[in-house]
């Protein structure tokens, strides 16, 4: 998919002289080097490949930046918009690109963004069985406990949940999974990719997500990315209510910085979550710091 | 022998007069099919928001053929196997005036780059110059077309008699 976003100039450089497996992010910001992150450390990327010389770096243009949000957008910008309001596009196979430039307002609404000066491009990694190590601490005795992934961005928490999802498939644990994938970046059409007992629900508000999901497929177990907002935690509050279990990430780098997280109060006092697991980029994407139970005591590490 | 041979002059001259009439025939089927595919367009951005490439490929063969080709060297660009320019665009189309070309390229420039309001206000724009252009081809398609073929049936008329 890469291949039918990015000018071939960039392209050619990337799959010829980088290893395309190991670069998690590409970022384009107009008139400055073109930065990748490579295994949690950042480097340019030059005419010969990586680079940490500011003038074998590339710079994009502005045209060529819109040119790859065009591209992104299948040259419909339009049918994405709603994606761009919220400032960004994910394009087939997961790859997301977030989006920078300048909003345009109409009635105190977001109308559409324009200008594009910058474009972060997330790339979607499927690690087969990074979730092994913490599996056996989720899931005991047919039972999957409310879980929570917490880890700062980039460390491999939607890499996590996607593999868990698999592995509950690959374990035969016939559950019903109701995937709810806000930024369309859980499921990377990547064969298993999701496993096979799970049902998708995309582009849709968390709120809005559960309760659909809830009624329509009843699921045994909604797995969905990054709570943030209050109605998040409502909606999390509402499934676990309803006997569903929810297994969802978080941005967050520490346990302490959890517990003082906004929005957060209610799912620690009523102990929503049964499990935390914490990832960082200590070690590289996916570094499991330790998995702690509704007390916050450590299960595992 | 002789009556083979005018009949196949009056056959040549009404041929040739046909190949004339149909250079306007295809123009002003041409302006019809771009204007039913701004109409699409619009109603696809609006309502579905499908993505441009699978509007062009759920053509009806009529329009599509009547499109010439433009469709399929606009597909090549969204394959990223042309650059979008007025060579590769108009590749295969010969019966287009500059301005003509200029403003049908225009058009596909537009295409896909804006919100739904902005694309589709644009392709209002687009839609009542297509009309207009529609409906000038249509009137010289009724007007020289069908004279063209006339012209040649008294052309080929005129020979056999000095023949004769």
């Amino acid at each position: 998919m890469l291949e039918k976003i990015l000018p071939n100039e960039i392209y050619n450089i990337l799959a010829k002289k980088v290893n395309f497996n190991s670069v998690n992010e590409i970022r384009l910001r107009a008139d400055k080097p073109i930065v990748l992150l490579i295994g949690g450390q950042r480097t340019f990327l030059g005419f010969n490949g990586t680079t940490s010389n500011l003038k074998d770096a590339i710079y994009p243009s502005k045209i060529m930046i819109e040119d790859i949000i065009f591209r992104a957008s299948e040259c419909s910008i339009y049918s994405v918009n709603e994606q761009i309001k919220r400032g960004f596009i994910v394009t087939q196979g997961g790859i997301r690109l977030g989006i920078g430039g300048d909003i345009v307002e109409e009635n105190n609404k977001i109308k559409t963004m324009t200008n594009f000066s910058s474009v972060n491009i997330r790339l979607p990694h499927e690690i087969k069985n990074c979730s092994l190590s913490a599996f056996d601490y989720l899931v005991e005795e047919n039972k999957v406990y409310n879980t929570l992934v917490l880890s700062p961005p980039g460390a491999g928490k939607t890499t996590f949940l996607r593999d868990f999802i698999c592995q509950l498939s690959e374990r035969n644990y016939a559950y019903n999974v109701l995937v709810l994938d806000e930024r369309g970046e859980l499921d990377i059409g990547s064969h298993g990719s999701i496993g096979n007992f799970s049902d998708k629900i995309s582009f849709a508000k968390k709120a809005v997500g559960f309760e659909n999901g809830i009624r329509a497929l009843s699921p045994n177990i909604i797995v969905t990315d990054e709570l943030g907002q209050a109605e998040d935690i409502n909606a999390v509050e509402y499934a676990i209510n309803c006997g569903v279990t929810v297994f969802a990430s978080v941005h967050c780098d520490s346990i302490e910085s959890f517990l003082k997280k906004p929005n957060f109060e209610k799912v620690i006092s009523d102990k929503l979550f049964e499990r935390y697991v914490l990832l960082s980029l200590r070690k590289g994407p996916g570094t499991l710091e330790g998995i702690y139970n509704e007390n916050f005591s450590r299960v595992r590490l | 022998m002789k009556y083979v041979f005018l009949i196949f002059i009056v056959f040549l001259c009404t041929l040739i007069g046909y190949i004339f009439s149909k250079k306007y025939k295809i123009r002003a089927n041409f302006f019809q099919s771009l204007l039913y595919l701004c109409q699409k367009f619009d109603i696809e951005i609006n309502y579905s928001r499908e993505r441009l490439k699978n509007i062009f490929l759920n053509l009806d063969e009529k329009n599509k053929s009547a499109l010439k080709g433009i469709d399929n060297n606009y597909i090549a660009f969204i394959d990223k196997e042309a650059p979008l320019d007025k060579e590769n665009l108009f590749k295969g189309v010969n019966f287009l005036k500059d301005n003509e070309k200029d403003l049908i390229f225009t058009f596909f420039k537009s295409l896909g780059r804006s919100d739904v309001d902005s694309q589709s206000k644009e392709l209002k724009n687009f839609q009542s110059r297509f009309e207009e252009l529609a409906g000038k081809t249509n009137a010289e398609n009724k007007k020289y077309g069908s004279l063209s073929i006339k012209l040649g049936l008294i052309c080929g008329l005129m020979l056999v008699v000095i023949f004769i």
